[in-house]
């Protein structure tokens, strides 16, 4: 009797486990999934933020009628090519966790069945989420990864629009070069002695250190003497050897490549050992999130940052003020180098979807290696969108460029970026060299 | 290039010196009776938490927190005690083992839940941001100075009370011969109950000095564990003066990058400075760990086996 | 061929018992074959792969009493190995993991002769200490990718490839990973019964009158921890073909060793159905846990808490883990 009972809840539960397993029945359809992944928790969750709020806001432009933007997508509700389809982004959070993000990823292909992807902002998650799309040949559009090697990999469907890091470091090291030949505005001439020493500080993962290992190589290139490079986890809670250790270079250039919570930290840090560089200048990322600029406020006047927008583009470019206003709306900052590349990393995806007129992966593929999308439809400062495809990278956005901005204080008192590279976009003078703490 | 060495060694001894006040709970706690509390460093992070909160919530400065930390630890040490690692106890040594892991990652999500899991600093105090500049380009942050000074005071409290007061010689004698101590009318459940109590207590302290200087999230607590850890080994199982040599010890071993850094650039070795010492930075602490139990399980001043 | 009649002899538990094992194991066998969700799948891999984990750390811990918390680091000799030969030598999985397997041996060999002078609370502390020097230590080592990692390209080789392990569906790591487990489970009943298996148990419990037997206790601890040690390097070898992206701070992370040790104590150390069970309740736990609360910020944890609160319930309770509660029962049932 006993045995009996205990094999039929056996039974019972093998049933109910059963019925756990069978996946959610499908969806209406007229509708076109996009998986989002973004780290919506941890260390970059502020960026990850202003992602998620460009992304949205993409959508929204996108799936309703807004005349008053002058770009194609908003003149019409939905993706015409598809009869009027809606986006519906489905976000999933990876807290900056490599593995957790292809998890993810897996589970949007294989149970939410996503037409495609979006994302990761981290590289190194970007790394393995792609690589899962690209097993199950699903396409992903990355806006904001910069690691150089996410493009090299030889991958049919993956394109990223933002420019790397290459792109970007090399700017870096023509605007250090512009400014011993006195080509920035507001600045003689620096003698190259001057900022010739440089040591540089990257969190470990696959993004920083490649923008370690590129600062080590342009340094060469250039003849600058790079003093010491350093990696660090950028959970760390105290930096305050790492800074012992930049101090110790006397290094008169600090380069950084560092997230949002440890961007804070390191200047923090720098500030209470008075380590006093000419110049300090960060790979973006943290360096360009609301969270540093709010908690640091003025300490951050001086600090250079690459970026790829900021909100002084409104000026030139009337698109991005019209975007700008209605994000404001949404969040009440500006668009920023994260939100702005979210932005255009969804717009993207719409484009495309309109050029290929259909979902199949094979169609998207097509669509996205011959699309070009015009700089004038774009928020960013790009000549526009067009995606290589054959040489050492593909996929890559042939038409990107970057900026350098710098932190100053506003004459309403305010702190905020303004433009000092490329030279002759410059919207102010550069203030060199850093001051005193 | 002196004053990198120096400003290393003040590093390394003044945070060696809040390290001892966070391994002194632990030595007392395994001193009485022989636990290790693999949720040490959690209380650690509450004590944090409790220092920066009550700053922020009274607008008072953080260092005025340490009675409030104190207070938040001695009752979580005996909570703790009374409501779990009494049963625990009772069962064998892996049951203690996972038990206190069990107790570690229930605080450390608790943390999480209430806190979420952001880092958080103290921005504002009497003494933060501030710094003396002895001269020879040292800069010793005056937080960090407070907090050594004060572990000190600590300290010589805590040992005070073991060595000056019956409460504490009857610890004392509890840890000796927990038996004995019986028979001679000592009530040993008090008294474990009040180890838990103190050691909890310093422990809190210690976090509400800390986080003057070091952001916390609800992840900290680990590597303050193994630091305890590694300096109640190093300094004898359940020794109080131990645990304080042996925690400047490791104090000065975590600033190993800086000592490293003054090599390098004094004696112009340009290869030292390809090797990333800052990335091993508590590398070291556990290399010592393992050499000194291999070599000397009682630790410099251990009674203990 | 006394070895092989004992690894497959169960006949010391309960006929009741073996009929669930079997039903369950013939549940796993079909499993594949009905609809399942993305989420289930990696779900059970995820079982199996912990299962042997727990495996490995219950002969040493269970079986031999002495609680390893620095199982994380062969993950990562086994992980590593067969992703370095495969992507700089092109060297398959089956070639690539016996090497894990004695890099991981030969490793275990080096600290544990000094490791296992140790006991108790010490021990455990000192498994973690190592456990973590390697990680940092790979953390900069730009052989293995330092802090970046290895990636093992999913397009340079056309799937399904059986000897390098690279398949797109799950559904083959799955049966692979199946097979391992059967050949784990064999195993340890083996092992129990073996030579060895009852020298530990003398061992655990009372060393000294062990060792006035004529037991090398030294030795015997080393030998059991060189075999928890393959064990987890296999499946790490695995992990790198299964998931094709390491690195060391997801590989050979602390919260890993004290996860696999968790398990095993959980659903009953030194017993052969402990770590399944520990596994089976613990993953899909996790997993659900996760899925169902987790996912919204505000509640970020609280899976965790309620493992832990699981966890302190039963050590204070019955440290002998859910098998040991089991086996309480019944005991209590027959009297």
């Amino acid at each position: 009797m006993k045995r009996i009972a205990r094999l039929t809840s056996l039974c019972v539960v093998l049933l109910v486990a059963a019925a756990l397993l069978l996946p959610s029945g499908a969806w209406a359809e007229k509708e076109i999934k996009i998986g989002v992944l973004y780290p919506l928790t941890g260390g970059a969750a502020a960026a990850g933020r202003e992602l998620r709020a460009g992304a949205e806001l993409a959508a929204e432009i996108a799936n309703t009628a807004m005349a008053d933007i002058d770009m194609t997508m908003a003149q019409k509700a939905g993706i015409q090519s598809l009869g009027g389809a809606k986006i519906t982004l489905i976000f999933k959070d990876h807290e900056g966790n490599p593995t957790l993000g292809a998890d993810l990823a897996k589970k949007l292909i294989l149970d939410d069945k996503v037409d495609g992807l979006l994302g990761c902002y981290h590289s190194s998650v970007t790394k393995t989420v792609s690589a899962v799309a690209e097993q199950y040949g699903v396409p992903m559009i990355n806006g904001s990864s910069t690691s150089p090697s996410l493009t090299e990999r030889g991958f049919k469907w993956f394109w990223r629009t933002t420019p790397h890091d290459t792109w970007f470091t090399k700017d870096l090291f023509d605007f250090l070069k512009g400014l011993t030949e006195g080509q920035a505005k507001g600045v003689k001439a620096v003698p190259k002695k001057d900022i010739v020493t440089l040591a540089s500080a990257c969190e470990k993962t696959e993004w920083g250190s490649f923008v370690s290992a590129l600062i080590e190589q342009f340094s060469q290139e250039y003849g600058f003497d790079l003093k010491k490079s350093l990696l660090y986890a950028k959970e760390a809670p105290d930096l305050s050897s790492e800074v012992r250790s930049l101090k110790a270079s006397r290094a008169d250039t600090l380069l950084f490549a560092s997230y949002t919570s440890d961007a804070i930290l390191m200047i923090k840090t720098l500030k209470a050992q008075k380590v006093q560089p000419r110049i300090i200048w960060g790979q973006d990322a943290g360096f360009e999130t609301p969270e540093f600029q709010q908690t640091l406020s003025e300490d951050i006047v001086g600090i250079l940052t690459r970026t790829v927008f900021l909100p002084q583009v409104v000026k030139v470019k009337p698109i991005a003020g019209q975007v700008n206003k209605l994000y404001k709306a949404k969040t009440g900052t500006d668009l920023s180098g994260a939100s702005a590349r979210s932005f255009t990393g969804l717009q993207t995806w719409v484009y495309i979807l309109e050029k290929a007129g259909s979902t199949k992966p094979a169609d998207i593929q097509t669509a996205a290696n011959t699309i070009k999308i015009p700089g004038d439809q774009l928020v960013v400062p790009w000549t526009g969108i067009k995606f290589s495809t054959s040489g050492k990278e593909i996929g890559q956005n042939v038409l990107g460029s970057g900026l350098i901005g710098q932190y100053q204080k506003g004459s309403d008192g305010t702190v905020g970026l303004e433009i000092v590279y490329p030279f002759d976009v410059a919207t102010t003078d550069m203030i060199y060299p850093f001051p005193n703490w | 290039m002196m004053d990198i060495l120096f400003s290393s060694l003040a590093a390394g001894i003044l945070f060696g010196m809040a390290l001892s006040l966070v391994a002194l709970g632990l030595t007392i706690i395994f001193g009485v009776m022989d636990i290790i509390n693999f949720a040490h460093g959690e209380f650690l992070m509450i004590g944090m938490y409790t220092g920066l909160l009550t700053a922020q919530a009274f607008g008072i400065d953080p260092l005025f927190t340490l009675p409030v930390a104190a207070a938040v630890g001695f009752l979580l040490g005996i909570i703790c005690y009374l409501g779990f690692i009494k049963f625990l106890l009772r069962g064998p040594m892996i049951a203690q083992l996972l038990g206190t892991f069990g107790l570690m990652l229930f605080l450390r999500n608790l943390a999480l839940l209430i806190f979420g899991p952001n880092d958080r600093a103290v921005h504002q105090g009497l003494l933060v941001g501030k710094s003396f500049d002895i001269g020879l380009g040292i800069i010793i942050p005056a937080t960090k100075l407070a907090a050594a000074g004060l572990s000190l005071v600590a300290f010589a409290a805590v040992w005070l009370l073991m060595n000056r007061t019956r409460t504490g010689k009857a610890l004392t004698a509890t840890a000796l011969n927990p038996q004995g101590a019986r028979y001679m009318g000592i009530p040993t459940e008090r008294m474990n109950a009040l180890a838990w109590g103190i050691g909890g207590a310093s422990v809190t302290v210690a976090g509400a000095l800390i986080v003057n200087f070091w952001s916390v999230n609800p992840y900290i607590g680990l590597l303050f564990t193994m630091l305890a850890f590694a300096i109640v080994a190093l300094g004898g199982f359940g020794s109080v003066p131990g645990a304080f040599f042996a925690g400047i010890v490791v104090g000065l071993i975590t600033e190993l990058p800086g000592f490293w850094d003054f090599m390098t650039y004094t004696f112009e070795f340009d290869w030292m400075s390809d090797i990333p010492m800052t990335s091993f930075k508590y590398m070291w602490v556990y290399v010592a760990y393992f050499v000194i139990m291999v070599v000397r399980p009682r630790g410099l001043f251990g009674w203990k086996h | 061929m006394e070895a092989l009649k004992n690894a497959f002899d169960f006949s010391d538990f309960p006929r009741s018992d073996l009929i669930i094992a079997i039903l369950v194991g013939v549940a796993f066998l079909i499993f594949p074959l009905f609809p399942y969700s993305a989420f289930a799948m990696a779900t059970m891999i995820q079982f199996f792969i912990f299962s042997l984990y727990g495996m490995g750390w219950n002969t040493i811990g269970g079986y031999g009493g002495q609680v390893d918390l620095g199982k994380a680091q062969y993950v990562g000799i086994g992980a590593y190995t067969t992703a370095v030969m495969l992507i700089r030598w092109d060297i398959p999985f089956w070639f690539s993991m016996p090497v894990g397997v004695l890099l991981s041996v030969s490793w275990s060999f080096i600290i544990g002769y000094p490791l296992f002078r140790l006991k108790g609370h010490y021990f455990a502390i000192a498994t973690i200490a190592t456990s973590l020097v390697l990680k940092d230590l790979f953390e900069v080592w730009g052989f293995v990718g330092a802090a970046r990692g290895l990636e093992i390209s999913p397009i340079k080789y056309a799937p399904p490839d059986f000897l390098r392990l690279i398949f797109r569906e799950d559904v083959y790591y799955y049966y692979v990973i199946f097979a391992f487990f059967l050949l784990g489970i064999l195993y340890m009943n083996w092992f129990r019964k073996s030579r060895l298996g009852f020298q530990l148990r003398a061992i655990k419990d009372n060393e000294n009158v062990a060792q006035s037997l004529g037991i090398n206790v030294h030795w015997a601890k080393i030998k059991t921890y060189a075999i928890a040690t393959a064990f987890v390097s296999v499946v790490g070898s695995f992990h790198a073909c299964y998931i094709k992206n390491i690195e060391p701070e997801d590989t050979m992370s602390l919260n890993l060793s004290i996860l696999i040790a968790l398990m095993a104590m959980l659903g009953g150390a030194g017993s052969l159905w402990g770590p399944v069970i520990g596994a089976g309740v613990l993953i899909p736990l996790k997993s659900y846990l996760k899925e169902w609360l987790g996912a919204s910020a505000g509640l970020v944890g609280i899976d965790l808490i309620i493992y832990a609160a699981i966890i302190m319930v039963i050590s204070a309770a019955e440290p002998r883990g859910i098998w040991g509660l089991v086996e309480k029962l019944r005991r209590r049932r027959s009297r």
